[in-house]
């Protein structure tokens, strides 16, 4: 569906600032209904390469092409396939409702709003908007807000939502319930969606397929489960009762491995990041040598917050 | 339906809700445009200079007048509209349009125009009955003369609205237009002929000789008409160029978007 060949942007000096790489010849391609999740720190090229999909940001060099029709070439029929939610909330006209503005951003697509009215009714329902229909987006809650935008791209019916932190600023139920629609969206209408966002329990719960950029450069283009498993260590938490001794605890503290998480008079717990058996046979004897009662020995999970951490500060090559 | 004039009927259908929506701004300026009649109407002079038609009667001051009105608000339909979009958040989804942005704002002052000619419409017709004034004007000859005018108007709209694109926060140079339109319309474009060739100059011209000559747009001659809708669509072309100039600038920069 997308196809992003070599692609550079150098932004160029203003205000006697040197040119900024922004992007340093990425390429990837996208197949149809697939979820991925485009990540990196802040200043990695996560927008600026979403803005050059949607045509918005001119690239130095390289071809993106959608559904086989070349941006730079043809823009109007390969945006046609494009929707986006650039601006989180900001997306929409908030002196209008949310039906003015679901009608309004079809024509504008170049569908007949009379034609739609059931999609309108459709996707306000699915947003659960549909009380709010008649409310001006200004009045609506942020959560509300960024749900409409996401509303807005899907009403054009385009096969490509691209979305830039489409859960930024939301809170936990917001944030929740934008990514079980963004299941859905994949899922039951079978639409290509790639994403930015920082926040790795986005990905780790919607993107089938991440790409991390780092310095304009992808550093890994992998499946999330292929990379919980590439970076799978085995981290135990051991919590005892009581306290640890200034000896135990001097000595737990010159192991790499070990952190001392939590302390309080009842409890105590220790992680253990378990490269080599050696280093918990090692913990156990230090617990040990003062009979401390080991309470629960308990495996922690991996996430990809820690998978995510790894690679851009190790800067390591993606499988 | 097209589906051009599709998008012309959602800008108008916008437009016409927020006009409703904050109805009180909106008297505001209609009450601020019905009292502007009743002045011109009960033959006011001090707006004859803004009205740029040449001969004092009641029917060159008001055609005058609604042709300032018109090529300020088109040039503002398009100029301050760009920059309102962007600060706003969403320009850039205009720029996704199916339409192009030439097209989408095109759309957007056409509903603007009908919306301002049925206000103006309105209004005049009310002020006309308050003052028991009757004005004799040639419509017929008069619409096309309009439209070519403010062909220049626009363009004018997307040069400005492309340089704030790029240069953004200009608001108190781009206000000073308005003046430049006043001197455009006031323009001796029928005296001096390189002034024809100034955007909206020769179209106020003609406008001048019907309401103040009399004349018919049959008795302009076809050869003045033609020419000034080439000069009028040349300007809007040169004007468009320029945004597009610009366009492609705020694109290399990244900062299309931004305000």
């Amino acid at each position: 569906m997308i196809r992003v060949e070599s692609l550079v942007k150098t932004y160029p000096s203003r205000k006697g600032k040197p040119p900024i790489k922004a992007v340093d010849d990425i390429s990837f391609s996208v197949a149809a209904g697939e979820l991925l999740g485009l990540l990196g720190p802040n200043g990695a090229g996560k927008t600026t390469t979403v803005k050059m999909l949607c045509g918005l940001i001119r690239p130095n060099s390289g071809q993106i092409v959608i559904d086989g029709k070349d941006l730079t070439q043809r823009r109007i029929p390969a945006l046609s396939k494009v929707s986006a939610v650039l601006e989180g909330n900001r997306n929409i006209y908030w002196r209008l409702t949310a039906r003015e503005n679901l009608e309004f951003f079809a024509a504008l697509k170049g569908l007949n709003p009379a034609h739609v009215r059931g999609d309108i009714d459709h996707y306000l329902e699915l947003f659960n908007l549909t009380e709010k229909a008649n409310v001006e987006a200004r009045k609506l809650s942020r959560g509300m807000q960024q749900k409409l935008a996401i509303a807005v791209a899907l009403i054009s019916q385009s096969r490509v939502v691209l979305l830039d932190e489409p859960t930024l600023g939301l809170d936990v139920q917001a944030s929740y319930e934008i990514r079980q629609l963004l299941k859905e969206i994949v899922h039951d209408q079978g639409r290509t969606v790639i994403l930015t966002t920082h926040d790795m329990n986005v990905v780790q719960d919607t993107c089938q397929r991440v790409i991390i950029v780092n310095e304009g450069r992808i550093v890994a283009d992998d499946s999330v489960h292929d990379l919980l498993d590439l970076f799978r260590v085995r981290v135990y938490k051991i919590t005892i009762q009581g306290v640890l001794t200034p000896c135990q605890r001097a000595s737990l503290l010159d192991m790499e491995q070990v952190i001392i998480k939590e302390e309080s008079p009842e409890r105590t717990s220790i992680s253990v990041r378990l490269e080599e058996s050696q280093v918990l046979y090692g913990v156990i004897g230090i617990l040990g040598s003062n009979n401390s009662l080991i309470e629960s020995i308990d495996q922690e999970q991996n996430n990809f917050e820690r998978v995510f951490l790894e690679i851009v500060e190790g800067g390591t090559q993606g499988a | 339906m097209p589906k051009k004039l599709l998008l012309i009927q959602a800008f108008f259908k916008k437009e016409f809700i927020i006009y409703r929506r904050y109805l009180l701004n909106s008297l505001g300026g209609m009450i601020t445009l019905y009292v502007v009649f009743l002045l011109l109407l009960g033959g006011f002079q001090g707006l004859r200079t803004l009205t740029g038609v040449e001969g004092d009667t009641v029917e060159g001051l008001v055609v005058g007048y609604v042709l300032w009105f018109f090529m300020l608000s088109t040039y503002q339909d398009v100029s301050y509209a760009l920059r309102n979009e962007a600060k706003e958040g969403t320009l850039e989804q205009l720029y996704m349009s199916v339409h192009g942005i030439g097209w989408v704002m095109g759309a957007k002052v056409v509903a603007a125009f009908f919306i301002n000619l049925m206000l103006v419409a309105v209004l005049l017709m009310a002020a006309l009955v308050t003052t028991g004034v009757t004005v004799n004007v040639d419509l017929f000859s008069l619409f096309p003369l309009v439209v070519g005018t403010l062909l220049g108007s626009v363009g004018i709209g997307f040069a400005i609205g492309g340089i704030t694109l790029v240069l953004k926060r200009i608001d108190s140079y781009t206000q000073m237009v308005q003046f430049l339109l006043i001197a455009l319309v006031a323009a001796p474009a029928g005296r001096v002929m390189w002034m024809r060739f100034l955007p909206c100059s020769y179209g106020s011209n003609l406008i001048a000789q019907v309401m103040v000559g009399g004349q018919h747009i049959t008795q302009l001659g076809l050869g003045n008409v033609t020419a000034m809708l080439f000069i009028g669509i040349g300007h809007l072309g040169l004007g468009y160029g320029v945004y597009k100039l610009c366009e492609r600038k705020a694109m290399v920069q990244g900062t299309l978007g931004h305000y």
